[in-house]
């Protein structure tokens, strides 16, 4: 039974055709994820996998434990190359060599842009310009006054007091020195990332969106119910075959997306904190980059396994495949609207809905925290949890709601 | 062997589909006729389980069809009126398929694919998709795939719509195959399609059981009311809405009529046999006849 629920999805031209799709659509964002250049000696930019390489080589050599001393070496280092005279020179090539000799030390420079800037929400480029090597000490230390400044000022009726001391405890609590390795592999990976599992879950909406409802347009839906494992075992291999579509189609891109990636760009600094990245500098939750890819993985397939069901259930209640299919696009869009809105409240409910589980490499950096059952928590937990659960009892009501349909 | 139905009645928007239905079906072939609308198809849905009565029962052998669930639809075997397949299939899929649901064997179903695909003629399409096949062609996979189980209930809604005169004399005598030792249930508004099959026929209106009983029983009370008379042109208006007319058939000579007449209609009437399509015009008013039945 079960091998025929995925013919009838994947013998269908649409079914192969969206396949396809994602194949050519993972491949466009393979594409835009690998686009790094190197700029070499002397100053003409390079891109393939030589510049992967010999990027990697130069920001190797900086590898290593982000203590003062190695924090005082980059702010030197930084000022060295910016008083070169090819730095100071007004030629567009002498700029380009000597921002060359930078690019060793660039992802360190934007965590001193990040550490030293003026408030916790701004970045300022140049910031690291303005250095001199005594200011190494406050690397660690600026991170938190920072965080601390801004729970006092802007902040300060966006959390409760004791949220307010959860999150500080959460910056005190990260191991410190952050170890930093090259780790461009993993940044274009979590960047692009989203774009994939949502191109993925549009994808699976359109080949789910027909299990239970096709039935009903191909008018086969009187031999299938009045057979006898039509309203019981045949319900249960639709549900598989759901289920086995989510999971073959989703981990069969976001495995390949990742491989592609990493083998391109490279699998370096996977036990990095995230903070040791500009990305995840002000995350609170401390963890290391292969668990942040863990959380993206694992987010973005119970995302899509939760909307697909969801996607299912609309199918089997309404025998529509029209309106099965707009679940995932409702889900993921609406949200984005309703993000304009100002309100703390409204915010909070958004960093809830599905859809975030679908790009949970940004909502780990969201400072969305929810107080359950008078503990603290992120959002990330959170909704790791709830729609875990959510689609483990989507599953029976799917089986009740389709197995108990009337043919009138 | 035993399908009883008892007090069975099924409402749409407060209007009666099936208004308090009681019969006993046992092993044979009935013909179920009616005009359309008369509730036949809704019937059949409830002895197939695809929709519950609103009042009333339905057992097999003493148990109810609602309780025994898969246990019933493992006996069962349903051609719907509208019947839908899986149009990227192939014939052998979509009957392996059926047979998977139907809870057989794969080896079984193999082998009685293989049997019914030759019964039913579509050797060479086996390997067909099934959104290629003719109008007939899905017709017979339509009744292969209800018998695959070898049911001992086989329930055939109007199952020669569509289907050219050729196709129906196959299709009848592949029921009269199929029909040995089962209880086969065979709804239609083309009376020649029960005519030479059926053991019982029932005859539904406004959703409940008119008529029943055997061809003869019903020819029966029909004997000396049905004539054949000559008359000029101009008198076949009165003559048709004096009788019920089952037949206008013009002839060098003016226009013959097969009237049903209680009394002899004129000198010149002769008294015909009775056929079933003139039981069927008996009960359903000659408008039915002029809609619904292909005579």
């Amino acid at each position: 039974m079960f091998q025929y629920e995925l013919k009838k999805v994947f013998l269908k031209t649409g079914g192969r055709a969206a396949l396809f799709l994602i194949l050519i659509l993972v491949g466009i964002t393979c594409y835009f994820a690998a686009d790094v250049y190197y700029v070499n000696e002397n100053g003409e930019k390079e891109i393939g996998s030589g510049a992967v390489r010999e990027l990697r080589a130069v920001q190797k050599e900086w590898a290593g434990y982000l203590d003062e001393e190695k924090i005082r070496q980059v702010i030197a280092e930084n000022n060295r190359i910016r008083h070169s005279p090819e730095a100071l020179s007004k030629e567009l090539v002498k700029e380009n060599i000597a921002y060359g000799w930078g690019q060793g030390i660039a992802e360190i420079r934007n965590l001193l842009n990040c550490s030293y800037a003026e408030g916790f929400r701004e970045y300022d480029y140049y910031r690291a310009d303005a250095l001199s090597e005594d200011e190494a000490g406050w690397f660690y230390e600026n991170r938190i006054s920072l965080l601390k400044k801004w729970l006092e000022d802007e902040a300060e009726d966006m959390f409760s007091e004791k949220e307010k001391e959860y999150l500080i405890r959460r910056y005190d609590s990260v191991q410190t020195p952050f170890y930093y390795d090259y780790m461009k592999g993993w940044t274009q990976l979590f960047e692009y990332s989203p774009t994939v599992i949502m191109i993925v879950m549009l994808i699976l909406g359109y080949l789910v969106a027909g299990i239970f409802s096709n039935e009903f347009a191909w008018k086969s839906d009187a031999v299938l119910f009045s057979s006898m494992y039509g309203r019981n075992k045949a319900v249960v291999s639709k549900i598989g075959a759901g289920i086995f579509i989510v999971t073959a189609v989703y981990w069969g891109a976001v495995l390949l997306y990742s491989g592609i990636v990493l083998l391109y760009l490279g699998a370096d600094g996977l036990q990095c904190p995230v903070q040791a990245d500009r990305s995840g500098w002000k995350c609170f939750y401390n963890i290391t980059v292969w668990q942040k890819y863990l959380l993206i993985i694992a987010g973005g397939y119970i995302g899509c396994l939760f909307i697909s069901f969801l996607s299912m259930l609309v199918s089997a209640k309404t025998k529509s495949t029209v309106l099965a299919v707009m679940v995932p696009f409702a889900l993921i869009f609406i949200p984005s609207f309703l993000a304009n809105i100002n309100s703390a409240s409204v915010s909070k409910i958004l960093s809830l809905l599905p859809d975030q589980l679908l790009q949970t490499e940004m909502a780990l950096n969201y400072f969305s925290l929810y107080t359950v059952a008078g503990k603290t928590v992120g959002a990330v937990p959170v909704l790791l949890a709830v729609y875990t659960a959510l689609t483990v009892m989507l599953a029976p009501l799917v089986y009740w709601e389709y197995g108990r349909k009337q043919i009138g | 062997m035993e399908l009883n139905v008892s007090h069975l009645t099924k409402e749409f928007k407060g209007a009666a589909a099936v208004d308090d239905v009681s019969y006993t079906l046992r092993a044979g072939v009935y013909g179920l006729l009616g005009v359309n609308g008369a509730g036949k198809t809704t019937l059949m849905r409830m002895l197939c389980t695809l929709i519950k009565p609103d009042k009333g029962c339905i057992t097999w052998d003493g148990k109810d069809i609602f309780e025994l669930d898969g246990q019933y639809r493992k006996l069962l075997g349903y051609l719907p009126q509208d019947f839908g397949y899986y149009p990227d299939f192939t014939v052998q899929d979509y009957l392996m398929y059926v047979g998977s649901i139907k809870g057989m064997r794969p080896a079984t179903a193999k082998q009685r694919t293989a049997r019914l695909i030759k019964q039913v003629g579509l050797e060479k399409e086996k390997k067909k998709k099934m959104k290629k096949l003719s109008g007939g062609m899905k017709r017979r996979v339509g009744i292969a795939q209800a018998v695959l189980n070898n049911p001992s209930i086989l329930i055939l809604d109007e199952p020669t719509a569509g289907l050219d005169p050729n196709e129906r004399i196959r299709f009848r005598n592949l029921i009269s195959e199929l029909a040995r030792d089962r209880l086969v249930l065979l709804s239609t508004h083309i009376v020649s399609d029960v005519e030479y099959i059926a053991n019982e026929i029932l005859l539904m209106k406004d959703g409940k059981i008119c008529v029943a009983g055997t061809p003869e029983e019903l020819l029966a009370p029909m004997r000396g009311q049905v004539w054949s008379m000559d008359v000029s042109k101009n008198k076949t208006g009165a003559c048709r809405r004096a009788y019920k007319v089952a037949n206008v058939k013009t002839t060098p000579e003016g226009i013959n009529l097969r009237i049903l007449s209680a009394q002899r209609p004129s000198e010149n009437a002769l008294p015909q046999e009775p056929a079933l399509e003139d039981v069927f015009l008996h009960y359903f008013g000659e408008g039915a006849v002029e809609e619904d039945v292909s005579i």
